[in-house]
């Protein structure tokens, strides 16, 4: 359950520079106990960078971070075991297997190795060497190795690149079994969808900045209309009465057929008209704006040369 | 949990994963071995080039040959490939402290070094009838050094590598003509003058006569290879804990 009275993670006009690039600049962020927060940008956005900062990986140039309470940098030594990680663009040695690989990761936090190779459908891999373990195994055990040690807090990075789409659904289904546990889950992901699905609230990055942040809904209906309409108009209809409709924002005849853009409930309202009218067009076509529509705009192109 | 423990669970590890990588074996533990009961078996046994029996010398120099082969094969790549691969990131993010790794290197190095030593002493002594040490305590103290000193050379040459194909370059390039040169090649007074000044710079030649010079009663008892050896490894250890500090810092 989300506790917004809770935050577990607090950062302030965290910046990092590289040279004169600066990669973070100024990001504000708090994360609730219990919730899944997206952090969600374009490659070279500064993501990485920043929850680098946020682990202690990296020593920020200005700012203030949080972690469970602490200086993630200066205290790692009381964050070990609370804090669980999948990095990105991090390997584990070829030839280290699935069992010495969570024995050697484990402290006594840990769950049962047993069950976590259990939960996370390992068992058969137990003395399979890392290197032999397909993308979508290797993917698992980092998932598992992140929360071995029964962490509050998990940060995923770029989770599911390179996995296939069926490989991908799994995972997102482990993710979300992870709120029902009550871990806090810090997603770095450049997929909207993924992000979309998974999240109960986003910040998303472009050019080391946070340009916008809310729960997925509340970023499809500030960045644009939620809803589209398109239907071949019945003659009996007066398409600027269409315009005066509750939720609807924009009315457009675009070859033949109208387009409406609007609220959630204006779909209701249009559908109440068609029908009070009489005649329900044969070619109604109904959608939802997705996140990744919204924030194509806000994203822009990344950096030229951002560290990721 | 507790760091040490962190440590010794990390260094059986690494220990157990050296002895799945049969190429890093092969070349630390038999090619010293290999080279010993050749080149022990094709000088006269009267050639008085050496200062002691041609098996002696040699037996006793791929002493060194391992420990080289150890510090500047097996570490610098394993340091480099951990680095590359992410694996130090993961390490630092369960909770390990950033010497861990290192310091469990430093571990696993020095064990293999004294394993690849003892085979190159087993083999030698039962083929060729090694002779016993001299001094025996100044040869055991000063191998000990020699094997820390390019342990940690490994690490640094390791810490200072963009990635492991560099290292393994590096490592390699460093140690053939150290090997060859520096006493596990042709015999002493085949080198020219040129040679043997070249070979005065190498680090791996003080690694042999530090350990030569008490073993078989040589002129110079060893001492000032010691404390050069010593001087490397002050440098190596600043360098790497440098490096580290400064990957922290980045």
């Amino acid at each position: 359950m989300t506790n917004h009275s809770d935050p577990i993670i607090e950062v302030r006009g965290l910046t990092k520079r590289y040279g004169a690039t600066t990669v973070v600049d100024q990001v504000d962020l708090t994360v609730h106990r219990g919730e899944i927060f997206g952090l969600l940008g374009a490659n070279g956005a500064g993501k990485t960078t920043t929850v680098e900062c946020l682990q202690g990986l990296r020593r920020s140039d200005a700012g203030t971070i949080r972690l469970c309470g602490l200086d993630p940098l200066t205290e790692a030594a009381k964050l070990a075991g609370r804090v669980g990680s999948q990095l990105q663009d991090s390997a584990l040695p070829d030839r280290l297997r699935v069992g010495e690989a969570l024995r050697l990761f484990a402290t006594e936090r840990a769950a049962p190795i047993d069950e976590v190779l259990d939960d996370w459908g390992l068992t058969g891999q137990r003395r399979t060497a890392f290197a032999n373990l397909s993308g979508g195994q290797q993917q698992r055990l980092f998932v598992a190795l992140a929360l071995l040690n029964r962490p509050e807090v998990v940060f995923l990075d770029e989770l599911t690149q390179g996995l296939d789409p069926a490989a991908r659904r799994v995972v997102w289904e482990l993710i979300s079994a992870l709120r029902n546990r009550g871990t806090t889950v810090v997603l770095v992901t450049h997929f909207m969808d993924e992000a979309e699905v998974l999240c109960d609230r986003i910040a998303v990055m472009a050019n080391g900045r946070i340009v916008d942040r809310g729960t997925p809904s509340e970023l499809i209906e500030r960045q644009g209309h939620p809803s589209r309409m398109v239907f071949t108009p019945p003659p009996t209809i007066a398409i600027p009465d269409l315009g005066r409709l509750p939720g609807v924002a924009s009315v457009a005849v675009i070859g033949g057929r109208v387009e409406i853009d609007g609220s959630r409930d204006m779909v209701a309202h249009v559908g109440a008209a068609l029908v009070a009218n009489g005649t329900v067009p044969a070619d109604i076509d109904v959608r939802q704006l997705q996140l990744e529509d919204a924030l194509l705009p806000l994203l822009g192109a990344p950096v030229a040369g951002g560290a990721q | 949990m507790n760091s040490l423990t962190a440590l010794a669970r990390l260094t059986y590890t690494e220990l157990k994963l050296v002895f799945r990588e049969p190429l890093v074996l092969a070349f630390v533990l038999f090619f010293p071995v290999v080279f010993t009961l050749v080149l022990g078996g094709v000088f006269d046994p009267d050639d008085d080039g050496f200062g002691a029996l041609p098996s002696d010398y040699y037996g006793v120099a791929y002493i060194g040959v391992a420990i080289g082969a150890v510090g500047l094969t097996m570490v610098p790549v394993q340091f480099a490939a951990y680095r590359e691969r992410g694996v130090l990131r993961r390490f630092r993010t369960a909770g390990l402290k950033p010497w861990a790794f290192p310091v469990a290197l430093l571990a696993v190095s020095v064990l293999m070094s004294i394993v690849a030593a003892a085979l190159v002493i087993a083999t030698t002594t039962l083929v060729y009838g090694l002779a016993q040490p001299a001094n025996l305590p100044l040869t055991i103290v000063y191998a000990l050094i020699a094997i820390v000193s390019f342990s940690s050379l490994g690490l640094a040459i390791g810490s200072l590598m963009p990635n492991a194909r560099s290292a393994q370059g590096i490592g390699t390039l460093a140690f053939f003509p150290m090997f060859l040169l520096g006493g596990g090649g042709p015999p002493p007074d085949a080198l020219s003058p040129t040679m043997r000044s070249i070979a005065n710079w190498m680090p791996l030649t003080h690694v042999m006569r530090a350990i030569q010079e008490p073993w078989l009663d040589l002129d110079g008892g060893g001492t000032n290879h010691m404390l050069i050896l010593i001087a490397i490894g002050i440098v190596t250890v600043g360098t790497a804990t440098f490096v580290g500090q400064r990957d922290l810092a980045g």
